[in-house]
């Protein structure tokens, strides 16, 4: 147990990561509770079965996709390793120089960034929490909120490094800044690489979404997008890749849905598109029954927002690109032997991951069967505790042995424990402590509970339909009126939906067009109210067949101390008229 | 008249050797004919570690033990969870049919008193205030926690104090403790602070692994929390 304990303990000693991030988890568990509360019961069932059906038919609908690609014009490509996806992602961006990458995992597994630098591409990353993570060096710290380990000070600091003068460390002036940068670069760059979240086979649509508007303007890049991910993300249809949206957000960041929620299709005129696919190890857990489930992964991050051990070791202890419950599984499968030999021993069992995964991945089930594995193949577990569990199980056992068995039993734990390398418990002599049993009639007495923070208020929401979408939409921020006063700078285009639990409004066509919604002063969707919906899953069916975009409040950022920054790529004012 | 196997668990009767005379107390008052099960392990934290073929072997010898009495309760949500989920499918064919057979015979010390058909005939009481600690696999395998806040519920004049953060792990996860000492002392740190907002200076649970644990980082910290189980508590509330 040497480089997780190692890094665990150094981060401890240093940085002590719980007093930064138990805080945000309690708040973000709670609130992602309450988030999932207000979708449909089943919710979680639907995500999990839309994603175990992707898994188990998944050459199946890789078919389909190529032939939507095909008639789509889009580029699919597969790679098999982490090299051939940099050696495709190469080819494809040959001659670009300037290429803008928004948040992409599978790019962080394959090196992606890195790999392009070197090849000399001026590569930027255009997710705030990214940027800031890329001139710390040390990587994401967590799969949904890269920044999440640094504070404001720590954020102004390092920008300053790179030139930025920052004269204080607010965070909404250190987002504009970074905001800024990226809005920049992308006027003049060759290229937007992005992540996807699904690729819907049934219509070959790309599903990327996210809150800032960067995947935005890579994804409507003019020239070239190309989308990287896992071969795991195909879904079968649309109400497949909603079922998981619906749970997503929730589960992530405790929003309904973020900001946008993309559907690309087809590529603009003069625009391609391409999607690489990795597979960098999947396959090869595909074919293990005990753990092809984790393929169902949908990357939300609930299993470490809720996992006491990511919050007492901090993210970057694992020391590997995914982190948390989902990394220390998916890094000793991606990465056979010693290296991430010891993530499966980050965990106390406590079972709150596998509890919290929207798609029903048994995780901390896989967490025992990879400390199984890891004991058989030796990469686990030294020679002298494999002594020590032989003695205890002969120490355990037999008719005869068990009248000695209590003093034995004794000895076996604290021999056991002082194998097992622990220390002498604080302020005790013994490797265990037997505890004398003391008992004071007083104890039973206890004293008045802790002042605790008052509890929130129980929201109440209108229950008919559109005025639930009317309040939801507001209570983000949306300017929900009756009539509009035409203003310079609008852009007004028609929903051809809208949400009233998430209080979404539905772009589809040229409505979705992202740049000219990005550059106006202030967007307005009217809405007819014959089209909103209860839950997102009922829009299967709705968003045709070309470019479609959901809206959930406008562009912003929480990647600096979780503080809600508006206003990112494209304007903060998003308004609605009700109205046919 | 149900003969009744009372499992002591391995670490608690190496830790907390008393408290195998109040669980089989309660028993008796209920009127259950009790023989003590001891000397043996379910294969637990061996399994835990990876070691499966040692946790076969160890908890084969609680099977052997366990095989030949109508019910066998454990006083440990953790133990239970090992028997009941994992155990059986640690051997294979007729063995493994076997095992889930006796495996099917175990229950859960709170849950077996709770659903005791003499439970109505005792009466438990308790002046006092404790807090609960909802131990991991308890929650999460046994499903257990209104179990136990049900049976606890009864002990009249006895106020229960649920924590804040009662998801939250203690960090002790057997070996785990040992093996990533100061992750397992972030989360030891949590767990006390909760315990002590919410006043009471007995902390009560189901599993003793967790109050072992919780105990000791008290002791460290100059504390006066008392760790009592379930068992001890009513044992105590039969007066």
């Amino acid at each position: 147990m040497s480089g997780y304990r190692e890094r665990s303990a150094a981060e401890i000693r240093e940085q002590r990561p719980s007093t930064t991030l138990t805080p945000i988890m309690r708040k973000l568990v709670d609130d992602s509770a309450a988030m999932l509360g207000r979708g449909p019961g089943d919710a979680k069932l639907r995500a999990a079965a839309a994603r175990a059906y992707a898994v188990e038919h998944l050459e199946e609908l890789h078919a389909q996709v190529r032939e939507q690609f095909a008639r789509r014009g889009i580029g699919y490509h597969r790679a098999a390793t982490a090299e051939e996806a940099v050696a495709i992602m190469l080819r494809l961006l040959a001659g670009a120089k300037r290429v803008a990458k928004s948040k992409t995992m599978v790019g962080e597994e394959v090196g992606l960034t890195h790999a392009l630098r070197s090849a000399g591409i001026d590569l930027l990353e255009t997710d705030i929490g990214e940027y800031i993570v890329d001139i710390e060096g040390r990587g994401p710290s967590h799969i949904t909120a890269p920044a999440i380990h640094l504070n404001r000070s720590r954020i102004q600091e390092m920008l300053n490094r790179t030139g930025a003068a920052m004269p204080d460390d607010d965070p909404v002036r250190l987002s504009r800044y970074v905001r800024d940068v990226v809005g920049t670069f992308f006027t003049d760059c060759d290229a937007g690489i992005t992540g996807a979240n699904a690729v819907v086979a049934s219509g070959g649509r790309v599903v990327a979404v996210e809150n800032e508007g960067n995947v935005a303007l890579g994804g409507s890049h003019p020239r070239l997008h190309i989308a990287i991910t896992g071969i795991e993300k195909v879904v079968a249809d649309e109400a497949a890749a909603l079922a998981v949206l619906e749970v997503l957000a929730p589960s992530a960041t405790a929003q309904p849905l973020t900001s946008f929620s993309h559907f690309f299709a087809t590529p603009a005129p003069g625009q391609e598109r391409h999607v690489v696919f990795v597979d960098n190890g999947r396959s090869r857990i595909l074919k293990d029954p005990r753990y092809a489930a984790l393929l169902r992964c949908i990357r939300c991050g609930a299993c470490m927002n809720g996992c006491p051990v990511y919050r007492a070791g901090g993210g970057l202890s694992y020391g590997s690109p995914y982190m948390g419950p989902i990394g220390a599984v998916l890094a000793p499968l991606l990465w056979p032997g010693e290296r991430y030999a010891d993530l499966p021993g980050a965990s106390s069992l406590c079972g709150r991951c596998t509890e919290l995964c929207p798609v029903g991945i048994p995780l901390h089930g896989m967490l025992l069967e990879l400390r199984a594995d890891a004991v058989a193949a030796k990469t686990m577990g030294s020679r002298k505790e494999r002594a020590a569990w032989r003695a205890w199980a002969l120490t355990f056992g037999g008719a005869t042995r068990a009248r000695m068995a209590l003093a034995a039993s004794r000895l076996a734990i604290r021999g056991a424990g002082r194998i097992a390398g622990t220390r002498a418990f604080p302020g005790t002599e013994h490797a265990l402590p037997v505890f004398e049993v003391r008992r004071d009639p007083a104890a039973l007495a206890g004293a008045p509970r802790a002042a605790e923070a008052p509890a929130t208020a129980a929201e109440t929401w209108p229950e008919e339909r559109v005025a639930l979408f009317r309040a939801r939409a507001a209570s983000l921020g949306v300017q929900v009126v009756d009539t509009h006063v035409w203003r310079e700078g609008d852009r007004v285009v028609r929903a051809s939906g809208a949400i009233a639990s998430t209080g979404s409004v539905v772009l589809t066509g040229d409505a979705a067009a992202r740049r000219p919604l990005l550059a106006a002063g202030r967007v307005v969707v009217t809405v007819d109210p014959g089209v909103v919906v209860q839950y997102p899953h009922e829009l299967a069916g709705m968003l045709g067949d070309e470019d479609a975009l959901i809206l959930t409040g406008a562009s912003r950022t929480a990647d600096i101390e979780k503080i809600i920054v508006r206003g990112i790529h494209g304007s903060e004012e998003l308004m609605v008229v009700m109205g046919r | 008249m149900a003969r009744v196997g009372l499992f002591d668990p391995c670490y608690l009767g190496a830790l907390r050797p008393s408290d195998v005379a109040h669980a089989r107390r309660v028993l008796e008052v209920l009127g259950d004919d009790v023989e003590v099960i001891d000397g043996r392990c379910c294969g637990q934290p061996a399994f835990n570690s990876g070691f499966r073929d040692q946790a076969r072997t160890t908890g084969l010898e609680f099977l052997r033990a366990a095989k030949d009495y109508d019910v066998v309760v454990v006083t440990s949500g953790s133990c239970t969870g090992m028997i009941q989920h994992y155990l059986p499918g640690l051997f294979a064919g007729r063995k493994a049919e076997g095992a889930a057979k006796i495996a099917g015979r175990v229950q859960e010390f709170t849950a077996y008193v709770l659903a005791h058909p003499e439970l109505n005939s005792v009466i438990f009481r308790l002046p006092g205030v404790v807090a609960y600690h909802d131990s991991c696999h308890f929650r999460r395998e046994l499903r257990a926690t209104q179990t136990a806040v049900d049976l606890l519920a009864r002990v009249e004049e006895l106020e229960v104090r649920r924590l804040t953060h009662e998801a939250e792990c203690c960090g002790f996860g057997g070996t785990f403790s040992a093996k990533l000492p100061e992750v397992s002392g972030e989360m030891l740190d949590a767990k006390l602070s909760d315990i002590e907002a919410t006043g009471a200076r007995v902390v009560v649970s189901a599993d003793f692994s967790c109050l072992a644990h919780i105990e000791s980082g008290d002791r460290a910290a100059g504390g006066q929390l008392e760790t009592w189980t379930i068992a001890e508590l009513l044992a105590r509330a039969l007066g």
